[in-house]
């Protein structure tokens, strides 16, 4: 892990999204105890912004800047626990598929295309509209539609790992596929699997904030998806009060810009070469089945 | 051609069946099917529609209606008292098509020449209201029908000025005059596109797209009025109230003082602010709005000013202390969160539920917002599955409907089962007797007697919250069409959503 | 010729097996989850459905005593004849009667948004490769991917507002002008387009970024080829060299994606058309969830579903008439 920060950190796009994220944790964390309660109704609504309100106040006269600080908490919290959960299901069944191999890998295999395949959205909505609001169902909506992408890449690398030397003697030396799948295949991924892991929050963030826009997340708790619900709801464009839906979308943008950044810089720690460049994971704005790698080349020659 | 915003649709559905009214198109009860008298909500009159003259038996059990001669069903049959008959009758064959309840007072509805004779199972004053406001249906369709309310109606005939379905899309529909029509019509049809939203009907208003609606537009005067001097919005508040409504059928709130509890918690003023843009006013102590003032008795004083104090002390005394974490639990020591709902899309009483909440969690109750669609929203409520909700009351000529869906111990129903009033499911036994005798006496000095005793009930009891006055959402563009109803010609009430008294604009109205 | 058509057959049966996924997937969702919608249905028509309503209402909700097998084999034949039970919302209008059009705009919208991101991202991505390290290079992969950062609804926000509200350039809401019937007349046409075009930029503004980078970097990999050194040295023009061989032969894996990126888009456009009032499926799925009208939404995720596989074996299709090496 450390070897991969510190190649990271000689990446400048790398180095820019790191910033940038550390901003947004330090938002999400410590933020919320430096403003004040974003549901407290402590102004007249639709204020444009001021000295008194920073970024102007909501509808219901509630601080946007408040609002997307707090935001920012279950936002980032949501999206990191997804995108562990993905992760962390992608490298168990993209790892098992690829170190078993044979009809395991087959049906595994199966499974994975067959989630890849179904529309993502609609099925979250039902998923969604079924389940009570509130943050652990989403979680669990947004690890069933998304654990798919992980597990294609994950498997992808493991049977490449299967072929390696160091593999092969393991499996002529009898070990388990047990041990082989935990000690010589998963800790070979990490690189991967925390780009991965990334990919999957972008996604996570990405996701969540759609289903909340529609309506379908616990409107009484605090989140970039809810003011924007809200933003739309307290109809934003028709009274022209765009403080309301901008500050909030720029944050989820510059995040997932920041996440993307740290990507492309770990590509470039990964696969020096971008022989073989590896998608990371469901990020709902790249059509992932193709495979683009890093812009680092782009920027440096 | 009309441009017509009341519902707020995705996508129009064809059905036109006045007997689903959580289903069938907006102009179905506003248009295409028309009621024996209309009430007149802006000068509180009593306006004769399909009959021309009612009169009362003596000791009030009987009410006979003189039908309109000359009037025919828009394919070109002839309306009669019959049809009239066959309505109500059917409505007692079907009692899922009962929506008023009809059937609850009604001994028997025989058809005459050209009269229609209700005989009533006791004296029953009011009945003239839920009687006079059924739309009337063509015995030579509906006869037919096996499954009335699984009928979706879609070539309507009616006897109403537009019936004539001449376009139906998913994003606009349109209904052309009735050939037959039994008045003169200046305007050729009525157009109604979908609009999904609050958001996108205003800004379709906003732009000169529609002629007439009836929606709440944010700050009316800087995002509406000033974009032209044709744009005309008029919001009296002269109607109904709209009410917190809580469940009293849920712990805690079936104790009146943790009802008043929340109602002293909520600051109006701000609420009025907030959610209303200050159209209305806060709630006066017996509920009943400008409309009303002649029958109110203006010395009560009950709980409807911001006490939070008082709030907090009144939720003690009832058991529900404070824990550790600030919040408020029941007297057993177990977990309370209340939930509180509104139509999803309203986004003014979206706001007000918001500030709710807020008011209320700041006297320590765990309040969570919830907003479904119109029609789950409007389910729920009737089959008494909430806890708080905002709603409407009642309307009519005098206070006592609203007080008799608040508390008549004989509209309430079981939770589970579907109601159109009184979704909070309470009954007061001292009201009771008040209500047979208010229907039993057409004497106006008794009648006011009774009324004020009501009031002093209603603010003895806490039966529901009232927030304030209901604005009657009404815009027009004088562009394209004249004869709109306005502050200073009020013939009738503005707003489309007055049904079916919009019919009386309908027949006014005059292209340019 | 064999070759392929076996592939695709075995293309076809994976999505056979997915459609089916899907379909099992919305038996079972609705019967494992709590909730209980019916009972609103059952209790607003208590007297007056028939039997037969009934019993039709209980199937679509799963809500029959019988065991599960039956459920499914009865949920199965219903399905087989195109019925999706009832719509609550709009009770007593069947399922299939409300998806109606709704499907044709998604896909119109959807369908032409990830065409034209595809044919301009692909472009640019190539000439971006091509003069690697240029102007062209350097700024719009960071530019796009932070566009490709936004939600698609609420960058359809932004649009509507500017371009919408603000300057009144394009129409805000509906897939055509009211006062026009469905033709194929050119006003028609027109007016769709224009209807499409700040949903479709929305879309294609996010997505752009994935497609260019894709192209790019397998653009990179081919010009480094030795057919493209072959035809350099043979001193074909660039031009040529970048049209007929390297972009060509760079394009192939990137169609393989197309379909997969369909279901993204299309996840996408249902957001967009919510802010637009675009009279498609996403509006329909907003309808029925705010309305918890659960009959409508599951035959929505089903004909969207249907819809995305169709889709992707269509490109299937295109991408063995397109590339030599599948057909051996």
């Amino acid at each position: 892990m450390t070897r991969i920060f510190t190649s990271l950190w000689k990446s400048r796009q790398a180095r820019v999204g790191m910033g940038l994220l550390l901003f947004f944790f330090l938002m999400a964390f410590v933020g919320p105890f430096l403003v004040g309660d974003p549901l407290a109704f402590d102004g007249r609504p639709l204020l444009g912004p001021s000295a008194e309100h920073w970024l102007g106040t909501t509808g219901q006269g509630q601080d946007v800047l408040a609002q997307t600080v707090v935001g920012a908490r279950t936002t980032l919290l949501v999206g990191l626990i997804t995108g562990s959960l993905v992760v962390l299901i992608g490298a168990l069944v993209g790892g098992l598929a690829g170190t078993l191999g044979g009809k395991t890998d087959d049906g595994l295999s199966l499974l994975i295309n067959i989630f890849l395949v179904l529309p993502g959205l609609p099925l979250m909505v039902v998923l969604a509209a079924w389940l009570p609001a509130g943050p652990v169902s989403m979680c669990a909506v947004l690890v069933l539609t998304g654990w798919a992408w992980n597990a294609r890449v994950l498997r992808a690398q493991a049977l490449t790992l299967r072929q390696r030397d160091f593999v092969a003697a393991a499996q002529v030396s009898g070990e388990s596929w047990i041990r082989i799948l935990f000690v010589e295949i998963l800790p070979n991924m990490t690189g991967l699997m925390v780009s991965s892991f990334i990919g999957a929050t972008i996604y996570a963030v990405g996701a969540q904030v759609g289903l909340e826009f529609l309506g379908l997340g616990d409107l009484g708790v605090v989140s970039w998806g809810t003011n924007l619900y809200w933003a739309s709801n307290d109809q934003a464009l028709l009274t022209g009060s765009w403080w309301t839906f901008v500050p909030t979308g720029f944050c989820i943008a510059l995040l997932g810009f920041a996440l993307t950044l740290i990507n492309f810089g770990l590509d470039a720690v990964t696969n020096p070469k971008l022989a073989h460049p590896q998608r990371v994971g469901p990020t709902p704005f790249i059509p992932s089945a193709v495979t683009p790698s890093p812009v680092s080349r782009a920027a440096k020659p | 051609m009309v441009v017509v915003a009341q519902e707020q649709q995705a996508t129009w559905i064809r059905n036109f069946n006045p007997l689903v009214p959580t289903s069938a198109r907006w102009p179905t009860s506003a248009g295409v099917y028309e009621p024996l008298y209309i009430f007149n909500e802006a000068t509180g009159e009593w306006v004769p529609w399909l009959a021309t003259d009612s009169s009362w038996s003596e000791d009030a059990t009987e009410l006979r209606f003189e039908i309109r001669q000359g009037v025919r069903w828009s394919d070109g049959q002839p309306f009669t008292a019959e049809d009239v008959a066959f309505t109500f009758n059917m409505m007692k064959e079907v009692p899922g098509a009962d929506l008023g309840g009809v059937w609850g007072f009604l001994e028997s509805v025989v058809a005459g020449e050209t009269q229609v004779t209700f005989t009533f199972q006791r004296p029953y004053v009011s009945g003239l209201q839920a009687i006079s406001q059924q739309a009337i249906l063509p015995e030579h369709i509906w006869s037919s029908i096996e499954s009335p309310l699984l009928e979706q109606n879609p070539d309507p005939v009616g006897t109403g000025p537009f019936t004539e379905v001449s376009t139906f899309r998913g994003q606009v529909f349109q209904l052309d005059k009735n050939p037959y029509y039994w008045q003169e019509l200046e305007v050729e049809a009525l157009r109604f596109p979908a609009l999904s939203s609050n958001d996108q009907a205003s800004i379709a208003l906003i732009r000169g797209e529609l002629d007439w609606a009836g929606i709440f537009v944010p700050a009316v005067e800087r995002t509406y009025l000033a974009r032209d001097e044709n744009y005309q919005a008029w919001f009296p508040t002269q109607g109904g109230t709209i009410f917190l409504y809580a469940n009293t059928q849920v712990e805690p709130l079936d104790n009146p003082k943790v009802r008043e509890a929340l109602s002293l918690a909520i600051d109006r003023q701000r609420l009025v602010e907030v959610a209303m843009y200050n159209y209305t006013t806060p709630s006066r102590p017996t509920a009943l709005s400008d409309g009303y003032s002649d029958w109110e008795d203006s010395s009560l004083k009950g709980w409807t000013d911001f006490d939070a104090q008082r709030a907090g002390e009144l939720l003690d005394q009832a058991g529900l202390k404070k824990g550790k974490d600030g919040m408020r639990t029941l007297p057993d020591g177990s977990e309370l969160t209340l939930s509180i709902t509104s139509p999803a899309g309203w986004s003014d009483w979206v706001r007000a539920v918001q500030v709710i909440a807020g008011d209320l969690r700041n006297i320590g109750l765990d309040v969570q917002v919830k907003g479904y669609d119109f029609s789950a929203w409007y389910e729920r409520v009737g089959r008494g599955d909430f806890e708080l909700s905002l709603g409407w009351s009642e309307q009519g000529p005098s206070p006592v409907p609203m007080y008799k869906a608040l508390m008549d111990p004989s509209a309430v129903v079981k939770v589970g089962e579907p109601s159109f009033r009184n979704w909070h499911r309470y009954g007061s036994e001292k009201a009771a007797p008040l209500f047979a005798a208010f229907d039993a006496t057409p004497d106006p000095l008794e009648q006011a007697r009774i009324v004020n005793a009501l009031q002093q009930i209603f603010v003895d009891e806490v039966p529901a919250i009232p927030l304030f006055p209901a604005p009657a959402w009404g815009e027009a563009n004088h562009t394209h069409i004249t004869g709109f109803p306005s502050a200073q010609d009020p013939y009738a009430p503005l707003s489309p959503n007055a049904v079916p008294a919009c019919l009386l604009v309908m027949t006014r109205l005059e292209a340019k | 010729m064999k070759a392929a058509a076996g592939w695709l057959a075995r293309r076809l049966g994976f999505y056979v097996i997915a459609a089916i996924v899907a379909v099992v997937l919305n038996f079972l969702i609705p019967r494992l989850m709590p909730g209980d919608p019916a009972s609103v249905l059952f209790a607003r028509f208590q007297g007056d459905l028939d039997p037969e309503a009934i019993e039709g209402l209980r199937k679509t909700f799963g809500l029959q005593d019988a065991p599960l097998h039956e459920q499914f084999y009865s949920y199965i034949s219903a399905l087989a004849h195109g019925d999706l039970g009832l719509s609550v919302a709009y009770f007593p209008t069947p399922v299939s009667e409300v998806l109606g059009e709704g499907l044709m705009w998604t896909g119109l919208l959807a369908g032409g948004a990830v065409l034209i991101s595809f044919v301009l991202g692909s472009s640019l991505g190539a000439l971006a490769a091509w003069k690697k390290g240029g102007p062209l290079d350097t700024v719009l992969p960071p530019l796009l991917a932070f566009l490709g950062a936004f939600p698609y609804f609420w960058l359809a926000m932004l649009a509507a507002w500017v371009f919408g509200f603000q300057l009144d350039w394009f129409p805000l809401r509906h897939a055509y002008a009211d006062n026009l019937a469905p033709s194929f007349s050119w006003p028609f046409i027109q007016s769709v387009i224009s209807h499409a075009f700040l949903p479709a930029l929305t879309m294609v503004l996010v997505s752009l970024g994935g497609w260019l980078l894709a192209m790019r970097n397998t653009m990179i990999g081919v010009l480094g080829a030795e057919h493209v050194r072959y035809a350099q040295a043979r001193g074909l023009t660039p031009r040529r060299i970048l049209v007929h061989y390297a972009a060509r032969n760079a394009l192939l894996p990137n169609v393989a994606g197309f379909g997969m990126a369909l279901g993204f888009v299309l996840s996408g456009a249902l957001l967009t058309e919510v802010v637009f009032s675009y009279p498609g499926t996403g509006l329909l799925l907003l309808t029925a969830v705010r309305g918890q009208d659960y009959p409508l939404l599951q035959g929505l995720f089903l004909a969207i579903t249907f819809a995305v596989l169709s889709a992707n074996w269509l490109v299937d299709v295109v991408t063995v008439a397109l590339d030599p090496r599948t057909r051996t």
